[in-house]
């Protein structure tokens, strides 16, 4: 297992430099390994402004730079918008909020801040924390103002937050925002989104310092059946777009871009899932490191340590999982019936602890398990689902449990008794686990927290990566940074989650549709 | 007398039929479309969906103005299903029970009636369920195959 | 003159043909009012089981939701249009049938969703022709729509015949589908989960048809 904490910035820089490489010689097959200049191409048509991908990023910065009077071109690889954008619960954190105020949470700046370098384990980029601290009411109110509808409630109080800071839009969906500004976007003069349109490359200026446009395929079709898609895929008719004031890149992260997130953590196998749409992949990430930016925190890759193997995708398991059976339920090595973690620790530490299992014994996955008394009666209708669909079990007994599971039965028998005892003698267990202490016992009402009686619930667990944490590295006006020059690349622009440094080792929940729209924000400001 | 009379009504009537004739051919049907003959080879290549077979389409009632080579006939794109299909809101509508449990396929919480019919439906091959996705597990739940 | 009208009253054929005059005016109007009396929805509404199918009739516009509000009624797409003799024959038929199966058999158990596939059979083409008439040639239908009229009057009295409802698959019954399924669901996952949608429409369909 790679050694995270000491691998370096000029590690990182060396593997990007690697991979960039292996892939410009895989490349070499296609018309040319380096971007084109302007003296190369003959532009098809000519905008101010071309934003890369239609996520909140993405359409936050084009709705504001097309505000201003810009004519801009926004191009989207796949046949819907939004991709990770439109697939997410709709959740904003936002530090000293308006709402805030209205329901009397106190709050500040340097509160989320040190959130977020806890999680991020301290190598988080500070100036960024500290501008969406200064600007996410801004993102926020614009994202109201393009249509946007966040529940009237008291903030949500999501893990890792020191207080209740994450609004929810009205309908638990990002596409709550995503819709709105979409219709927002494209009633503006001046405004083209084109979909099934794939960014192939950048077009720099005759000096080659500049970034002056793209070069595209229109009628481009994903193909999810392909291995690398932004390697393999041809389709596609070519065209030339001139960019005169610059491009934002909003292209998203790599969860689902096998090739490159294998090659920053080797335990991501080719048939892994991810909670990610298909069209999560590293191709425009790549581009820019080839015409120079800097790369920052690339194999920071956060997993999720509650989904299940079970079903494709994010699914209903997280919910099961992280508000019902993590919470006074176990979870289980199923060779030996054991625990082996702390099940409400923050999502690396668990997920690293699931593949020193699925390392030494490949899809013998982990399972969760608890009783009724773990589920609150709002996620009851998720637990018909998950029972429905296949992801969840019940069992009457422990016996058939283990039966079911191949786990050695006595030995499950034995971890359930001495979690139970455990936490009825105040004892702190192996795992040191939160929830068993204090406040959260009141809720057990008394009982045990695996009721004996059953009935019993369990899901099988798998590490899925979530969030790409690294990417471009990016100044507090959203510009990209070359590695060449240490200072902006003029004309090149980034936002939301292809960018690197904002989230340091982890991201906390929430915090990064906040860091989208904020970033998007500042980069249709700048431009 | 009778002759006069006779000629004058025929004379009338003729007249009649002949402007009646040149209304009625305003808004006559359309030109009829090139002809492709239908081989058993070209079922099997370009076979259709039960429910246009039905319906005895022929190859250029949706490859409308593409000629009358099948090897050279491109997909039709969104503008060719609505225009008998009507418009994506008009299919969300059709669905409408399943809105009630945010499950509609063309009105989808996340997408709305926004998407490509081809992300989901093809004519000559198997269609997809884009909704499969993610949701692997609950789709065969909610809907049935995609036609 | 007064003689002549005396004797043609004193005269029992006169009387007779005045009394059948009478008797055949007075069967006329009884076979008028009973036909028409059972050709509306609120005659077909009388079977509980045609509710669904009502709803959705009154939220069209051949129900009567359009502009103009004019209204057709179910008999004139449902029951043969082109002979007297067919319609009336048809309709005792039905009558008697569906009665049948409305009081001795097992209505709530009948899959309308899929019976649809037959709506060729069910829905008559001469009763959509008898209003559009020149579907034909009507320049404000688009040039696809023409061009598949032609194509249905190419297949008519041919084997591949189709109806006006192969294609027009909702006329009549807008929204048909999910009314159907707010009675009776297609999925079990919805079974219970739409039950208000059903009251909503049973509400309205009680109020405007009292």
């Amino acid at each position: 297992m790679s050694n995270k904490e000491t691998m370096s910035r000029r590690d990182a820089l060396k593997l990007g430099a690697l991979s960039t490489a292996g892939l410009a010689m895989l490349s070499a097959t296609n018309a040319m390994a380096a971007a084109p200049t302007e003296k190369d191409v003959k532009f098809d048509e000519e905008y101010d402004v071309i934003v890369i991908g239609t996520g909140f990023a993405g359409l936050a910065a084009a709705a504001k730079a097309a505000e201003r009077g810009y004519k801009v071109l926004i191009l989207e690889k796949m046949g819907r918008i939004g991709g990770n954008s439109v697939i997410n619960g709709g959740g904003m954190a936002v530090p000293n909020s308006t709402w805030q105020k209205k329901y009397g949470i106190q709050d500040s700046g340097e509160l989320f801040i040190k959130d977020c370098l806890k999680a991020g384990l301290g190598i988080n980029h500070v100036e960024l924390l500290e501008t969406i601290v200064k600007r996410a009411q801004d993102a926020l109110d614009f994202s109201i103002k393009c249509g946007a509808k966040w529940q009237d409630v008291k903030p949500a109080w999501f893990g890792g937050h020191s207080v209740a800071r994450s609004l929810v839009t009205d309908n638990m969906s990002g596409s709550g925002v995503i819709k709105p500004m979409h219709e927002f976007v494209e009633k503006l003069p001046g405004c083209k989104i084109m979909t099934r349109t794939k960014m192939d490359d950048f077009v720099m200026s005759a000096d080659g310092t500049s970034v002056v446009g793209v070069t595209a395929r229109i009628n481009y079709r994903f193909d999810p059946k392909l291995f690398s898609d932004d390697i393999e895929n041809k389709t596609g008719e070519k065209k030339v777009y001139k960019a005169k004031k610059g491009v934002v890149l909003a292209s998203g992260g790599f969860s689902m871009d096998k090739m490159f997130r294998k090659l920053q953590d080797p335990r991501l196998v080719e048939d892994m899932d991810a909670t990610n749409h298909d069209g999560a992949t590293a191709g425009a990430l790549l581009k820019a490191f080839q015409i120079g930016a800097m790369p920052v925190h690339i194999d920071w890759i956060q997993q999720g340590p509650w989904a299940s193997p079970d079903e494709r995708g994010f699914g209903v398991a997280p919910l099961l999982t992280q508000q019902g059976l993590f919470k006074f339920g176990i979870a289980v090595d199923v060779r030996n019936g054991k625990r082996f973690m702390n099940e409400m620790a923050d999502r690396k530490t668990r997920a690293d602890a699931e593949y020193v299992i699925l390392r030494e014994a490949p899809k013998t996955y982990p399972v969760t398990l608890g009783t009724y008394n773990t589920f609150e009666e709002q996620i009851y209708p998720i637990i018909e689902k998950g029972l429905t669909g296949g992801v969840m079990k019940k069992f009457d007994t422990l016996d058939a449990l283990a039966a079911n599971y191949k786990i050695p039965a006595d030995a499950l028998k034995a971890t359930v008794k001495k979690y139970n005892e455990d936490v009825k003698n105040g004892v702190e267990d192996e795992f040191k686990k939160q929830t068993l202490k204090g406040d959260s016992l009141k809720e057990l009402k008394g009982g045990d927290p695996i009721d004996m009686k059953g009935p019993f619930y369990a899901i099988r667990l798998v590490p899925k990566p979530h969030h790409t944490m690294g990417g471009l590295q990016i100044n507090t006006k959203a510009q990209v940074i070359s590695g060449n020059t240490g200072k902006p690349i003029p004309g090149l622009f980034a936002a939301g989650e292809v960018t690197g440094g904002t989230h340091g080792a982890s991201r906390l929940g929430t915090v990064a549709v906040t860091d989208c729209l904020t970033f998007g924000l500042i980069a249709g400001e700048n431009i | 007398m009778r002759s006069k009379k006779t000629l004058f009504t025929v004379g009338f009537f003729v007249i009649l039929s002949a402007v009646s004739f040149l209304i009625a051919s305003e808004g006559s049907p359309p030109q009829a479309s090139p002809h492709v003959a239908m081989t058993p080879e070209l079922k099997e290549k370009y076979p259709i969906k039960a429910h246009h077979a039905k319906l005895s389409l022929r190859c250029t009632d949706c490859h409308e103005k593409q000629g009358d080579n099948p090897e050279d006939f491109k997909a039709i794109g969104d503008e060719g299903c609505l225009s008998c299909h009507k418009t994506k809101q008009y299919l969300a509508d059709r669905l409408k029970f399943m809105d009630a449990l945010h499950v509609n396929p063309h009105n989808s919480i996340h997408d709305g009636p926004k998407l490509y019919c081809d992300e989901c439906h093809n004519e000559h091959k198997p269609s997809d369920n884009m909704c499969l996705s993610c949701h692997s597990n609950d789709v065969k739940i909610w809907m049935r195959k995609t036609p | 003159m007064m003689k002549k009208l005396v004797l043609i009253l004193k005269s029992k054929l006169v009387w007779i043909a005045l009394g059948g005059a009478l008797f055949g005016v007075l069967f006329s109007l009884g076979v008028y009012e009973g036909l028409h009396r059972t050709s509306d929805d609120r005659f077909c509404i009388v079977c509980h089981e045609m509710k669904p199918m009502v709803a959705a009739y009154r939220n069209d516009v051949h129900g009567g939701a359009g502009k103009s509000g004019i209204k057709v009624t179910c008999v004139t797409c449902h029951l043969p249009q082109d002979n007297v003799l067919g319609y009336i024959f048809t309709k005792a038929k039905n009558g008697v049938v569906e009665g049948a199966i409305h009081f001795f058999g097992n209505v709530d158990a009948i899959d309308w969703q899929a019976n649809r596939v037959n709506k060729d059979h069910f829905v008559k083409d001469e009763g959509c022709i008898l209003c559009h008439v020149n579907y034909r040639d009507n320049a404000n239908i688009s040039e696809k729509g023409r061009s598949m009229h032609a194509h249905y009057a190419s297949l008519k009295n041919t084997d591949q015949a189709v109806g006006c409802a192969s294609c027009h698959a909702e006329v009549g019954h807008q929204g048909l589908r999910s009314m159907l399924n707010y009675y009776h669901p297609e999925y079990d996952y919805y079974k219970g989960k739409l039950d208000k949608y059903k009251d909503a429409v049973e509400k309205k369909l009680a109020e405007e048809m009292k």
